[in-house]
């Protein structure tokens, strides 16, 4: 005969294992990520903002020193225009990082001019102007949440006028400055942590399989930063490995040399 | 008849068979957007900031779809799933690179709408599994909508 005690130990035990074995019926803990292949959708590209909200939480960032506001060159090129939107944004976003209300007021203007450069400056007005009463409440989630509307507004007018592409270019600039700041402020406080946040294998496949998609636009920057993200892949995709202070180094002088590249004419 | 009298009754004819017709003819992913974004609403007050962007499209009964996006360590996400379909149940899951379920345990799933919540152990790509577990129309829409903070 079992004893109570342990009777209803082995009870609790039983009914423990009817409950994991329910929420394991229901949630399966293990699935075969291969067979997903057919079946998964594009990413959602993060937000710069995205990158640096993490980066903060591991020390603090003087991101003062990454605030840039020179206003340009002026392109006519939609590619190149794409490219400079994107990275412009990203520089919005870390103005808002820095709280630098006066910048963020001449961002907001620049993104207006380069919308209306691409020729979907109407869907943009409002969003301008709502970043710029934000910045001058000095409401930062409030700028923040306009810059990420900005940058939906732009692309889903180009989707609509089957201009994907360029929409693309717009997450390609965004992401290379974001990547530019990360790998600036890893380099200088270097952490494995920080180095981690460069662990973006698959968002960078997604970018190379845009641009080789991207044939007609004849537009050197294009093809320099499709050159440029095979050179950064191997120092990334790393698997479980930690990414060292030398990779870090490396990504940073390629995306400054792109965002070079996409701020000034060739 | 005159022309104009012409398209006038075409245009009624048009509009009266629009009227009969189910409402969900005229539902599109716009429509689960909106009620991915209602169930985001409460945690905005908790400081997530709600993205802009989202994945949408249909899907029949007991059919899924993988999503996979970037995540980063040290934030926090939720992924909050909606459709128009009121009679649908539907759920979202999160995995990790290597197939490993990976959310927290306070996600959740009411009727048309559910959500998982996922603290990134590490910086990666991870898979997120929509399903329409049940619905009465031969195609639901949905749309999945992520805040972080």
């Amino acid at each position: 005969m079992i004893p109570f005690p342990k009777y209803l130990k082995l009870s609790a035990i039983a009914a423990s294992g009817l409950i994991l074995c329910a929420q394991g019926a229901q949630v399966p803990q293990h699935i075969d990520i291969k067979q997903l292949s057919k079946t998964v959708e594009d990413v959602v590209v993060p937000l710069p903002n995205e990158i640096f909200g993490a980066l903060n939480k591991l020390g603090a960032v003087n991101w003062k020193e990454h605030v840039r506001s020179d206003k340009g060159t002026n392109f006519t090129e939609r590619p190149r225009i794409a490219l400079l939107l994107g990275t412009v944004i990203a520089d919005g976003f870390i103005a808002v990082q820095a709280e630098d209300a006066p910048t963020v007021k001449e961002i907001g203007q620049r993104v207006l001019t380069l919308a209306k450069g691409i020729g979907v400056g109407n869907s943009i007005t409002p969003h301008a102007k709502a970043i710029i009463e934000a910045a001058d409440k000095r409401n930062w989630d409030g700028v923040r949440q306009e810059l990420d509307r900005t940058q939906n507004s732009v692309q889903q007018a180009m989707n609509e006028v089957h201009d994907e592409k360029l929409s693309q270019l717009v997450s390609l600039g965004g992401w290379l400055r974001g990547t530019e700041v990360l790998t600036s402020v890893v380099s200088k406080h270097f952490s494995a942590d920080g180095a981690e946040l460069l662990h973006q294998p698959d968002l960078l496949s997604y970018f190379q399989t845009r641009l080789q998609a991207m044939p007609e636009f004849n537009v050197p920057i294009i093809r320099e930063i499709e050159n440029a993200l095979g050179q950064v892949k191997p120092l990334i995709d790393v698997g479980k490995a930690r990414i060292p202070p030398e990779s870090v180094k490396k990504i940073n002088e390629i995306t400054t040399r792109l965002g070079g590249g996409i701020t000034t004419r060739d | 008849m005159n022309a104009s009298v012409k398209v006038l009754l075409r245009g009624s004819s048009l509009l009266a068979a629009l009227i009969v017709l189910h409402p969900t003819v005229f539902a599109s992913v716009d429509d689960a957007q909106s009620f991915a974004l209602q169930a985001a609403e409460p945690y905005v007050k908790e400081g997530f900031q709600v993205r802009e962007d989202y994945w949408g499209g249909d899907l029949g009964s007991g059919e899924k779809k993988a999503v996979r996006q970037q995540l980063f360590k040290g934030n926090e996400y939720w992924f909050w799933l909606g459709t128009e379909v009121e009679r649908a149940k539907i759920s979202v899951h999160i995995y990790d690179s290597d197939g490993k379920l990976a959310e927290e345990p306070d996600g959740w799933q009411k009727g048309h709408f559910a959500a998982a919540h996922v603290i990134p152990k590490t910086t990666g790509s991870y898979f997120v599994i929509v399903n329409i577990e049940e619905s009465p129309e031969e195609r639901t829409h949905w749309a999945l909508v992520y805040g972080f903070r």
